[in-house]
């Protein structure tokens, strides 16, 4: 009896570790399961690519390493879309991502977002707001005035007041192609003040972009695309990333960053619901989220830590070029995210509409 | 869908029980195959969008109804598809003279133009576009030369859309190239020489024989362009101005940034079915069947 027992349980066994290993074969590159991640211990973070993956390399995935064993595969670009994929499909081509706290927070309303795992993340280990949308704050990115200092010789524009003025400042001009960034700049030129710029009153906002449209040579829509206007001297003055501007400084380039007036928008980790490694990937972020990792990260790309105690790592003259930095915060417009994640879907297809006629 | 689903199923499963019938149900064994791809590439995805583009996140019309309420949609779409023409126009009137030179000619000049053409299809598109920003830039070539000449004021090359509309062409070229040069090949070249025997002047050769044995490579490059075409939407990101706008674009825009999927899939059917009604237009005058010769 406990024999012809053992014998279908084996046969079973045998049926059962047949069909997953021609499962796997057949799907294993692609598919992440339990199963792989129990033996290998290793999680896939969704990042950018670039030099933005080469930070978070030394910043965060190598010490990581090297502090828990656990290895970190990374998957470029990051894919808004393919977190609902994931989610809905079922099958997980990386556990972690990082978008912006206005797409997380609309994530999480459809219910894409895997809940922070309180046994594994220590609530006494974060700073004050580092949690949102049950996603933890990364970083912070600015959308700057930014211009070039040979095209100015008597000083370059100060304000989006001064952008929209194009007489005082001739010149070539770009703009992010993104609603509610061009809204903010909008009412800031028109004279709203920057505590006072959410609820965006879009009537105002679209008829004071109405006068400088005429005036914008490129609406960019890529990082790099953005630096390569500004490089080559095809564009004068533009909106651009505040960290993608310290680079080409840093190359040498005349570009001068403005920090009155700029939005400030943070970026979240956070993981897919239900993602096989789930309890790993909490355990990266925490780790990601301490000061020294993040001064580390920042160290490398100027976008600014959200951590505070970050600072006491980042090297000075680098601390005064990041969104975060306390003079700097004291003069830009932070994100109202409610009222993005709410709108941005009408926002922008108003604002597409307006561009294309 | 689901009447092309219930016709292959017959088709797969008769081909088991009789013997007797062993005759007539072999080739419809050999098309299941070919059956059953075309249903799980082709037939279920798009389904699947038409499924979306009424039910996600309720089951409604709303998406249809929003895209011809708002403007922007009908006047991307309508952008979208006279673009494509003129792009597929150009590539046909540049890539035409090409074909046939690497057509007619078999010694080394046939050689380097095949090079050339398939060095550049093989070059990615996005390095291609990029190139044209440097080439059309302030610093580039075009507007040095111009300066150098003293023409005047730079004129406006980049960010237009005359930029934008070359930079598809640029990348489509070698399609329409290709397409061509495939069919002008098989033309057998005694046809032209017994033209000539009869008295036929070059132009009348080319005109009598060459040109309508060539439409079917015509017709195919032109649906291969066009088609594609239709799809762009990096170039004109990237070399145009908002107003060269491809529905691509909004589509893509919809899903990554939006998460609005169904709406992005209503917005997907409406090309699909724009595409099949200019296809089958296209056909009622000139006949899709010289496709194939």
């Amino acid at each position: 009896m406990a024999r012809s027992r053992s014998t279908i349980f084996d046969r079973r066994r045998l049926l059962k570790t047949g069909g997953a290993a021609l499962a796997g074969a057949t799907l294993g590159p692609l598919l992440v399961t339990e199963r792989t991640v129990a033996q290998t211990r290793t999680i896939y973070v969704n990042t950018w690519g670039g030099s933005w993956t080469a930070a978070e390399e030394a910043a965060f995935f190598k010490p990581f390493t090297d502090a828990t064993g656990i290895r970190v595969r990374t998957v470029a670009p990051v894919s808004y879309a393919k977190l609902k994929a994931q989610v809905q499909s079922g099958s997980y081509e990386w556990d972690i991502t990082a978008i912006n706290q206005a797409e997380w927070l609309r994530a999480e309303r459809e219910g894409l977002v895997e809940p922070i795992d309180w046994t594994v993340v220590q609530k006494d280990k974060l700073f004050p707001d580092a949690v949102f949308a049950n996603g933890i704050s990364y970083c912070a990115l600015g959308t700057n005035l930014a211009y070039r200092k040979d095209k100015f010789p008597n000083g370059g524009p100060q304000s989006w007041a001064d952008f929209w003025d194009v007489k005082k400042f001739p010149g070539t001009r770009s703009l992010y192609n993104n609603a509610p960034r061009s809204a903010i700049f909008a009412l800031l030129a028109d004279g709203v003040p920057r505590d006072k710029i959410y609820p965006l009153d879009l009537d105002r906002a679209f008829k004071k972009l109405d006068q400088i449209k005429p005036h914008i040579k490129v609406w960019w829509t890529q990082g790099n695309q953005s630096q390569q206007l500004i490089r080559d001297g095809e564009i004068d003055m533009m909106a651009m990333w505040n960290a993608r501007a310290s680079e080409l400084a840093a190359q040498g380039l005349p570009v001068e960053l403005v920090w009155n007036g700029a939005t400030v928008g943070i970026t979240m980790w956070g993981v897919a619901k239900g993602a096989p490694n789930r309890k790993l990937a909490w355990e990266f972020i925490q780790f990601a989220v301490q000061p020294k990792p993040q001064a580390e990260f920042c160290n490398r790309l100027y976008y600014g830590p959200t951590n505070p105690k970050a600072y006491e790592f980042v090297k000075p003259e680098i601390a005064k070029q990041m969104p975060t930095f306390p003079d700097n915060a004291k003069v830009t417009v932070p994100t109202n995210v409610e009222w993005e994640a709410t709108n941005v879907a009408k926002l922008q297809e108003r604002f597409t509409q307006w561009l294309a006629s | 869908m689901a009447g092309q689903l219930t016709a292959s199923l017959p088709a797969a499963g008769a081909a088991a029980p009789a013997r007797a019938a062993e005759g007539q149900s072999v080739p419809w064994l050999l098309l299941a195959p070919a059956t059953l791809a075309l249903v799980v590439m082709f037939v279920l995805p798009i389904g699947y969008v038409l499924l979306l583009s009424i039910t996600d996140p309720a089951l409604s019309i709303a998406h249809y109804k929003r895209i011809f309420s708002v403007p922007l949609y009908t006047r991307v779409l309508f952008n979208t598809f006279t673009t494509s023409l003129t792009v597929t126009v150009a590539c046909l009137l540049l890539g035409y003279p090409v074909a046939y030179v690497m057509t007619r000619r078999s010694d080394w000049v046939s050689t380097v133009l095949l090079m050339c053409v398939a060095v550049c299809f093989w070059t990615g598109f996005i390095v291609r576009t990029y190139a044209w920003l440097v080439i059309l830039g302030n610093k580039g070539p075009v507007i040095g030369i111009h300066q150098a000449l003293g023409l005047g004021p730079p004129p406006r090359l980049l960010f237009t859309t005359f930029s934008s509309t070359l930079g598809m062409v640029h990348i489509l070229l070698p399609y329409m190239i290709l397409a061509l040069y495939s069919v002008m090949k098989k033309i057998d070249p005694n046809l032209l020489r017994a033209a000539a025997s009869l008295g036929a002047r070059p132009n009348a050769s080319f005109r009598e024989v060459f040109l309508p044995l060539s439409l079917p490579g015509v017709v195919n490059g032109g649906i291969l362009v066009f088609t594609i075409c239709l799809g762009f939407f990096i170039t004109p990101i990237l070399l145009g101005t908002p107003k060269d706008m491809m529905i691509s674009q909004l589509i893509n825009q919809q899903i990554e940034e939006l998460l609005a999927w169904g709406f992005a899939s209503a917005v997907a059917v409406v090309l699909l079915v724009a595409t099949s009604v200019v296809l089958a237009v296209y056909n009622r005058f000139f006949g899709l069947d010289r496709l194939w010769g």
